[in-house]
């Protein structure tokens, strides 16, 4: 039954009785990419990700950062001493490759062209979908010049390790890309690869990525010896992947702080300069907003910024200038939020810029002194609260008993302050509307969340500055 | 029902959709739904029943492996042309994506270390950039901590970060070593008084 549906797919054996059957080839580019096991006829295994395999009447596959994971009973040159870059396994010693979790194309994988498509390129081959073809099954599937690379550009890391010899193996490889190279330029090739007819761009490579293929399996048939020239184009993109894991100094810096924070930019004067690392955790007061005493969240964002004082009318409401520089990120408090929002139950929370610092007690010592926090222009009192309730007190949240986090987390400085000087204080019992009172002393139990939630808070009374956004 | 030696195999036997119990001369033996026969590479596909969902164990077997094989019924084909479609693009990128973290676990596992060393690393990662320098732990590029792998062995940086480490470490061998062992109370001993005179230079700090 299997067989009759297979119609299309027989085709090619009798044109073309070198090629794999279009299942076998289907199959393996299914598990391209995948983590495999691989039996060798000595008995051991190999596991690796499936990188290619020889599509040629020899099955010869090739993994990527392979493991010996069982001992065989021969010996071979692979040893099980570590990762091998790439492992040519060849046809002869191949006995079985066993993937796990794959998703055949029947069960839903998603694709680029159509059953219908599909059909019509099985039965009708034209040059340009046999070019298309031709580029998609190469591709991805005996993609030599990566070998290549990966052997020119850092030998001293990758090697190219083949099970006993490769010249075998390489040679097919050579011979397998001059005939796709035929039958890309011939129309009456044999091939009928219309599985794996991709879109339109792809075709456009053929060319060079036959090229290309052709000059790299022909190093690989020399082992390493040729090739020089793919590295010039090889070079950027190796190079780029070996600095990308690097750390720039200042992501490293902040990386040390986020693990260490007093050991590298904390001080309780800030008259020391700052780092941008530094500077990122200090209580920014915008010197622009002379007066905002009520606090408000937008439902949207979840945080705002403000900056507090108390000789002002609990009623005026006004946003600072730095909401709008913030709105992007909108994670930025820069106050302790009061004012009229004496009812409100919810803490308002900091959102994501936070760095979470751990808690480490000999940086941050729960009865640390009063702290003056400024920048040159500018002061901020901050009450000798831990810096734990510097983040907690932000929230303005009804005192409330909630477990102390296991870390801190700083306000951010951010933008300029460039201004008149204006100390801002914010002594303990800061405004209150009312009923109920918002203080931020240290001794009391300012608690948060175990994880930082924003949620939008209520703000009690109309506002004209809000409108209708908020 | 069918049982032949492996140079007497009929690929016609093998055909599309059968379910087969096969034994390998390497001693394997498995249960697959043939996906594909392949003559010019002998390969047989299979499809292996799993669990209910898409995914599946796939085995590419070389059919001169098989030494025996039992019929055990018939099935649908478990390929439709119609629906036979890849997306290269993904295809790529999931090799892609598989080499890196192909590579970054590699980084993580020590050359010639020991189980304990590993272990360490391990639990240092957790909160820590590390890396291996051959067989000495590098903790935030600054802090190195060589064998035997004991608090007394951690190195360098700021004394905030030695400490913090030498913590990290304690706790660890605090948390392994079983206290009941006679052999280790020595050292669980001296751990504790360690984190103890830690904790007590931290709370006076």
């Amino acid at each position: 039954m299997g067989c009759r549906n297979r119609d299309s797919f027989t085709e090619d054996h009798t044109c073309s009785s070198s090629s794999l059957s279009d299942a076998l080839l289907l199959t393996t580019m299914c598990i391209v990419g995948l983590p495999v096991d691989v039996h060798v006829k000595d008995g051991s295994v190999y596991s690796g990700i499936f990188h290619t395999a020889s599509v040629h009447a020899d099955y010869g596959i090739v993994l990527k950062k392979a493991r010996m994971t069982k001992k065989g009973k021969g010996n071979t040159n692979v040893g099980n001493e570590g990762l091998v870059d790439t492992l040519v396994i060849l046809s002869g010693d191949l006995v079985q490759v066993v993937a796990k979790g794959v998703m055949l194309p029947a069960d839903g994988v998603g694709g680029n062209i159509t059953g219908d498509d599909e059909e019509a390129v099985a039965h009708s081959v034209c040059s340009e979908s046999k070019t298309c073809e031709v580029e998609n099954h190469t591709g991805p599937l005996m993609d030599a010049k990566q070998i290549n690379q990966s052997s020119f550009d850092s030998p001293q890391d990758e090697k190219i390790q083949s099970l006993n010899s490769s010249h075998e193996a390489d040679t097919c490889l050579g011979q397998e890309v001059a005939v796709e190279h035929e039958s890309t330029d011939s129309t009456s090739s044999p091939f009928d690869n219309g599985l794996f007819c991709n879109n339109a761009p792809a075709s456009v490579k053929t060319d060079d990525r036959c090229s290309e293929r052709s000059t790299s399996a022909e190093s690989v048939s020399t082992n390493s010896t040729h090739g020089v020239d793919l590295i010039s184009e090889s070079q950027p993109a190796r190079s780029a992947e070996i600095s990308a894991p690097r750390v720039t100094d200042s992501s490293r810096n902040a990386k040390e702080f986020k693990l260490n924070p007093a050991a590298k930019t904390f001080s309780p004067s800030f008259t020391n300069p700052m780092s941008a690392t530094s500077a990122a955790n200090m209580v920014y007061i915008p010197n622009s907003s002379p007066v905002v005493p009520v606090a408000s969240i937008q439902p949207e964002v979840g945080f705002n910024t403000f900056a507090s004082r108390p000789s002002v009318p609990v009623k005026v409401a006004q946003y600072n200038n730095l909401t709008v520089g913030n709105g992007g990120s909108g994670s930025q408090f820069s106050q302790p939020i009061v004012g009229h929002v004496a009812h409100r139950t919810q803490p308002l929370r900091y959102a994501t810029h936070y760095t979470p610092v751990l808690s480490e007690t000999a940086y941050l010592p729960p009865s640390s002194p009063a702290v003056m926090v400024g920048r040159s222009p500018q002061l901020v009192y901050v009450q000798p609260v831990s810096h734990d309730l510097i983040h907690g007190a932000t929230a303005v949240a009804p005192v409330s008993a909630r477990p102390l986090l296991n870390h801190v987390q700083f306000p951010k400085q951010q933008g300029g302050t460039i201004g008149p000087a204006m100390p801002v204080c914010v002594p303990p019992p800061v405004l209150t509307s009312g009923h109920q009172p918002f203080a931020l002393q240290s001794h009391i139990p300012l608690l948060q969340p175990g994880f930082p939630v924003t949620r939008p808070i209520s703000v009690p009374g109309p506002n004209g500055f809000y409108g209708t956004k908020f | 029902m069918a049982t032949e030696g492996a140079n007497n195999i009929n690929p016609d036997d093998l055909a599309v959709g059968c379910m087969l119990s096969i034994r390998t001369t390497l001693g394997d033996e498995f249960e697959g739904h043939v996906v594909t026969f392949d003559r010019p590479s002998n390969i047989l596909v299979l499809q292996e029943p799993s669990k209910p969902g898409p995914r599946r164990n796939i085995r590419l077997l070389k059919a001169n492996y098989i030494k025996d094989f039992t019929f055990l019924g018939h099935a649908q084909d478990p390929l439709d042309p119609n629906t036979c479609f890849l997306d290269l693009t993904a295809l790529q990128a999931r090799e892609h994506v598989a080499v890196r973290q192909a590579e970054a676990d590699a980084e993580r596992i020590g050359v010639g270390v020991t189980s304990e060393a590993q272990s360490i690393f391990d639990a240092l990662s957790k909160t820590l950039p590390v890396r291996w320098d051959k067989t000495v732990i590098v903790v935030m590029n600054e802090v190195r901590v060589s064998s035997p792998y004991h608090p007394e062995s951690v190195f360098g940086g700021t004394p905030a970060a030695n400490d913090r480490v030498k913590k990290v470490v304690i706790i660890f061998l605090l948390l392994c070593y079983d206290a009941s062992k006679c052999l280790y109370l020595w050292h669980v001993k001296y751990h504790i008084d360690c984190y103890s005179s830690m904790c007590t230079r931290v709370a006076c700090a």
